[in-house]
Order: structure tokens, then C-alpha cells, then sequence
């Protein structure tokens, strides 16, 4: 094996790879651009959404409810407090919180003026439509709205009676967060980025791996390249680094096009959910050790896939098994996605894809345990000595590379 | 020189090449006729280090298949039929210094015999056009040219004129036979006795993958006072 007959090939590899337009799109353009675009949409579309809920909650008073009293009380003592709420007149009730029109109906019972002087319980029915989001939400909202206005009452009538409202209280709660300071807090971040970064170093290398050996054989330019000097372990690492290139390629585009969604939108890259992407404070010692687990992983994945092209029989056959190890790579990813970083077990590091899915979650968490990280980094190598060997015997074999 | 001593290759139980010796000398150029199946291709494959032999050996410009492979691929250039095997997206010139690079030559060596070759072939107005733009005339001189640039002693042509035209044909033919002026030692496979009579030195007919007959066509045509070498060949496929 010669170093000088690898770098010929990768760096012919590369070139040939960057002239393939369909490589481009599926391997840079797209993740650049679809990614924070996607983030940016749904975000918006999610902080519009939560506004929506919170801000315009809509309701009608029943036909039986709808007198000047009732519509009088309910604007002094509730809506007078609660902006958000506004009262609708509605000619049909039911059918308006059918058609969205309004979110919840407000009933109040017959004699309910009597029964509070009487200081008896009036009871009050809130309708609304559990299927629906907004209508559950606005439930809620106006029930606590309800709440304070019957503590006001309460309150009225102890004062009337010269009762200390203390009595009331018993408890006081206090609520104190002794996370420490600078740890940043971002579910949405700590969720998606070991997922996308994992998941694209996986994947990445495919349409690579796919074009650098079913390619060369379905356009008949792999038995010429075999009869050149080069031994074939040399013409394997030289394809080999080139799809490693290719995997982290997506992955460089990705979090450039975060940056870049996030410099536009800085909701972007959280998908609107918490803005504040802050605080995160990186081990530099953990952060590459998790560099090197990323490599690691995408260097494993090269292997497979280079085997797997070169295993298949026709450029087809090859897409369908690289699709294959797509879909299984993603299982790992999804299934940990909603992990946090206290949740996670050693043995998780020794799992490809789970293992670095793991060190970033870690790191985004700020409670580095470099065992761990050790098991992980130690794990990554192994698997990447294994598939390269595995890949090396698959291109050595005279039956797979010759199928006549 | 080529030297096959005994080579023969089994898939599984099945036997595709018998046990082949034969001996091509330099400048010289050896025909290996032979149907469909008859073990062409395979052989020239364990001539070329693709294969390894399951026995015998086979020595190229006195280097031996088994044990310096890499300075056997060295020395010989291959030009197979159908496909010309070019890379689409690398430009004629691109994908000779390609070939050049991997067979050892320097940058300003390649260079040089690029132009050359480019010259020679009649190429320049299209040395720098991707593989893909070229017509197919255009790509089967880039890939003479491939298959020449780091100067081989020895040329391997597999079935190299199957599925040409009469003129691609022809210019394919006028190679071998510019290879041969040049002092290359040549073998080529081929089931077109005509191209096999016109061009060789010497033949050998290969049959379910043993040699079964040898020497020059003037040889073959006295041996068997036949001056047809169809019917000769007929002949012998028939016997076994
Ligand atoms: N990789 C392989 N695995 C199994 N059998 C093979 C393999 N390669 C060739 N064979 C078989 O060996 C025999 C010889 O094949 P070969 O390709 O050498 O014939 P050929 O003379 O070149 O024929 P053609 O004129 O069709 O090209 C055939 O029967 C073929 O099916
Ligand atoms: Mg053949």
C-alpha cells in the first residue's frame, strides 16, 4: 500500500464527487438550506401558534346565560382583569365553537343571582371541545380567570364577616431552581443537534459510496482502474477517505446553514420554542473527544457503505441496501431523541450512532463524565478498525468484484 | 514477453480456464480465438493480476503474477470492449492523467506524453472536454490514449472491437497494429477470425477453456491442409 497511489485516488475521488450535480445538491445545498429554512417555518409557525392560544381567547355566553346581567358580571369581574379574553355575541353558541368562531361557552345556572347573595354555590359550565388545542387551552385559561374571581368573592365575603384573610394561607410555596447558573437549558437544541449531527454522519457518505463503486462498475470504469498499479488496498482507502470527506461534508453544510438561519432568525435554531440559546458552557477536552467520536462514527460508516456498494450488484441494488442502513441508522437516533443527559447509560456508549448521539447530549449538559467519553472514544475505534477490514475482504473478494 | 505456464482458474467445481501455457514474444502479436464462454476473458484477467490463478503462474516482461503484481500492472495497458470505461465527469485529458498518475509517471512526464498522444491520436480540440461531451469516436481515441500513457511493454485487448461500426473497428485495428510497430508484445482475444487472421502473428484456439491448438495461422493452415481457418476452428471446437 502506498500513501502517494491512496491520495491520487481520493483526490480524484473528491473532484469527480464535487462535478456530480446530484452529489451537491443531496450532500451540501440541501442540508444548507432546508434545514434552517424548515426551522425557521415550523418556528415561526409554532411561536404564532402559542400567541394565537394565549392571546385570543374567544368566548360566548350560552343562549340561557346571554342576559345584560350575566354579560355585565362577566366583563366587570372577569374580562376587566384577563386582556386576553374577549367575549363574542353569538346567535348560536354551539355551532360557533364548532366553527372555531369562539373556544369555550361560559353557562351560568338559573338563579345564580340569588344563590350568591345566598352565598350558596352557583355552578358554572364551561363547554368546551377537547379535541381541538386551542379550545382545550382556552378552557384552562378561563377557568383560572373563573378561580380568581371566585377568590375575590371569597375574599369579600370573609372581609364582610372581619375574618383575617391570612387564614386563608396556610402555605406559602417557594419555588427555587438550583441548577447552576451558567448551564444553559435548551430541550429543543439538546434534542436535535446529537440527533442531526449523528444521524448526517451516517448518512452522508451515501450518494459517495453509492457512485465510487456500484458507480464505477455499472459504467465499466472499475475493471480499467484495477489493472493500474496501484494494489487494491490503496484504490479502497482512497475511496474510503473520500466518503468519509463526503459524511462530514452534510454536516459542515448543516451547521453552517444554522448559523446562518440563526443569524437571520436567531428563533431559528430552536424552532421558536425557548430563543434564549445560552449559557452553554463546552468542555473543550470533551468537546473533542466528541469531535473524534463524530469522525470515528463517520469513518465506521464509510466502511459499511463502501462494503455494501461493493457488494452490490448494479447501482439500483446498491441505493436500495444504502437505504436500508439509512432507515436502520435513523431507529437509534429517533429512539433516543427525547433522552436528557441524566438519562443516559454507560452502555450507550459503546454503541455506534448511540455513542455520539451520547457525548453531545453529555456535553450539551454540562455533567461531563470522561469515563464515559473514554468507553465511547475507545468503542468508535474498534468499530471503525472492524468495518474497515470488513470493507478490505469485501474488495479483495474476486466473486463480488467480478459477477458476470 | 509473455510467458503462461499452466495457468488455470476454477469457479467452485467449474473449471473456466484448463490449465493454458503459452508464450508471446515481443513486438509479436498473439490472437486467443474462442466462443462465447470459452474462458478468453478469464484468462486475460490472470494475466492482468485481476484474478489470481488457482494454479500456474504467468510471467509479463519477466515479472510474475504471483509475487510482484503491482510491477506486472505496471507494465501493461488494457483496452476491453464495449464501454470505454471513461470517467463522464473528468475531461479526456483529466482521465488520461489520471491512469498516468496511478500507474507512477511524474506530473511534467504526463504532460508531456499527453500532448504527444493528443497529437498523435488527433485529440487536441477536445483534450479538455468532460468524457460525457464526446462523441463516441472522440472516446474511444481518449481511450487508446488511456490505456497508452505510461508506455506499457505489453497490451491486452479484450474483444476490443465487439459492438464497433466497420471504421471504429478499423481505427481500434490500426492501433494494435501501431502498438505492435512500436514494438509492444500484444495479445488480444477475439471470435472474429478475419480480425484474428489479418492481425496475428500467431493464433491460439481456446475451447471450454483449454488451449487446443497453437501457432502461427500459416502453421494451422498446413497442419490441417485447410486453407479456411473457420472451418479449422469449427473443426476443432467440434472434436472436443
Ligand atoms: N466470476 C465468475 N464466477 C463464476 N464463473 C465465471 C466467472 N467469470 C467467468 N465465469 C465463467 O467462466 C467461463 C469463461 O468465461 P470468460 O468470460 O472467460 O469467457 P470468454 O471467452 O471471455 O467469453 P465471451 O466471449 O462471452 O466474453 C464462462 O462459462 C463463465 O460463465
Ligand atoms: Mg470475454
Amino acid at each position: 500500500m502506498k500513501l502517494k497511489h491512496v491520495l491520487t485516488v481520493f483526490k480524484k475521488e473528491v473532484k469527480d464527487l464535487i462535478r456530480d450535480r446530484r452529489t451537491i445538491m443531496s450532500s451540501i445545498l440541501l442540508p444548507m438550506i432546508l434545514i434552517p429554512l424548515l426551522n425557521i417555518v415550523m418556528g415561526g409557525g409554532i411561536q404564532k401558534f402559542e400567541k394565537d392560544i394565549n392571546e385570543n381567547v374567544s368566548i360566548a355566553l350560552s343562549q340561557t346565560s346571554d342576559t345584560p346581567e350575566i354579560n355585565g358580571l362577566v366583563t366587570e369581574r372577569i374580562l376587566a382583569k384577563n386582556g386576553n379574553i374577549v367575549l363574542v355575541d353569538a346567535d348560536d353558541p354551539s355551532k360557533a365553537l364548532e366553527n372555531d368562531e369562539i373556544r369555550c361557552i361560559l353557562d351560568f345556572e338559573d338563579g345564580y343571582v340569588q344563590k350568591l347573595k345566598d352565598g350558596k354555590p352557583v355552578t358554572i359550565t364551561l363547554q368546551y371541545d377537547e379535541s381541538k388545542t386551542k379550545s382545550r387551552t382556552a378552557a384552562d385559561i378561563v377557568s383560572s380567570a373563573i378561580d380568581e374571581f371566585e377568590s375575590e368573592i371569597v375574599r369579600e365575603r370573609l372581609a364582610a364577616k372581619g375574618i383575617d384573610l391570612d387564614i386563608m394561607n396556610p402555605f406559602e410555596i417557594q419555588l427555587q431552581n438550583v441548577a447552576p447558573n451558567q448551564k444553559g437549558n435548551n430541550m429543543m437544541l439538546e434534542m436535535m443537534l446529537p440527533l442531526m449531527i449523528s444521524m448526517l454522519v451516517a448518512v452522508g457518505g451515501i450518494p459517495a459510496a453509492t457512485d465510487l463503486v456500484a458507480g464505477e462498475k455499472e459504467h465499466n470504469t472499475f475493471e480499467p482502474l484495477l489493472t493500474t498499479m496501484p494494489d487494491r488496498g490503496s484504490l479502497l482507502l482512497g475511496k474510503y477517505f473520500a466518503v468519509t470527506l463526503f459524511s462530514f461534508v452534510s454536516v459542515a453544510a448543516i451547521l453552517a446553514g444554522l448559523v446562518f438561519g440563526y443569524l437571520l432568525n436567531p428563533n431559528s435554531l430552536t424552532m421558536g420554542v425557548d430563543s434564549q440559546v445560552y449559557g452553554y458552557e463546552i468542555d473543550p477536552l470533551a468537546a473533542v473527544l466528541a469531535l473524534i467520536i463524530t469522525i470515528a462514527l463517520g469513518m465506521t460508516f464509510s466502511g459499511i457503505q463502501i462494503a455494501l456498494s461493493t457488494i452490490a450488484k448494479s447501482y439500483k441494488e446498491a441505493q436500495t441496501y444504502l437505504s436500508f442502513l439509512m432507515l436502520g441508522s435513523m431507529v437509534p437516533a429517533y429512539a433516543t431523541m427525547f433522552m436528557q443527559a441524566s438519562d443516559l447509560s454507560p452502555v450507550m456508549f459503546t454503541l455506534p450512532i448511540l455513542n455520539t448521539i451520547a457525548a453531545f447530549k453529555m456535553i450539551l449538559g454540562g455533567n461531563i463524565i470522561y469515563s464515559n467519553l473514554f468507553i465511547a472514544l475507545v468503542a468508535s475505534v474498534v468499530f471503525v478498525a472492524l468495518t474497515l477490514w470488513f470493507a478490505a475482504s469485501i474488495f479483495k473478494k474476486e466473486k463480488v468484484l467480478f459477477r458476470s | 514477453m509473455v510467458v503462461a505456464a499452466g495457468l488455470e482458474k476454477k469457479f467452485g467445481q467449474f473449471t473456466a480456464v484448463d490449465k493454458i501455457s503459452f508464450k508471446v514474444n515481443k513486438g509479436e502479436i498473439f490472437g486467443l480465438l474462442g466462443e462465447n464462454g470459452a474462458g478468453k476473458t478469464t484468462t486475460l484477467r490472470m494475466l492482468s493480476t485481476m484474478l489470481k490463478p488457482t494454479s500456474g503462474n504467468a510471467v509479463l516482461n519477466g515479472f510474475d503474477t504471483q509475487n510482484e503484481p503491482e510491477k506486472v500492472r505496471a507494465n501493461i495497458g488494457i483496452l476491453f470492449g464495449g464501454e470505454t470505461g471513461l470517467y463522464d465527469r473528468l475531461t479526456a485529458a483529466e482521465n488520461i492523467a489520471y491512469f498516468g498518475e496511478l500507474n507512477g509517471m511524474s506530473k511534467a512526464a504526463i504532460r508531456e506524453r499527453s500532448q504527444h498522444l493528443a497529437e498523435a491520436f488527433g485529440m487536441q480540440d477536445f483534450m479538455d472536454k468532460r468524457a460525457s461531451k464526446l462523441s463516441k469516436g472522440m472516446k474511444q481515441k481518449a481511450a487508446f490514449a488511456r490505456s497508452i500513457v505510461h508506455n506499457p511493454e505489453i497490451m491486452l485487448f479484450d474483444e476490443p472491437t465487439s459492438g464497433l461500426d466497420v471504421t471504429a473497428s478499423r481505427d481500434v485495428q490500426d492501433f494494435i497494429l501501431d502498438c505492435k510497430a512500436e514494438g509492444k508484445t500484444i495479445i488480444f482475444s477475439s471470435h472474429s477470425m478475419s480480425e484474428v487472421e489479418k492481425l496475428c502473428d500467431r493464433i491460439g484456439i481456446i475451447h471450454k477453456g483449454k488451449l487446443v491448438e497453437c501457432g502461427s495461422v500459416e502453421e494451422l493452415k498446413k497442419k490441417y491442409g485447410n486453407d479456411d481457418l473457420e472451418e479449422i476452428f469449427v473443426r476443432l471446437a467440434g472434436v472436443r
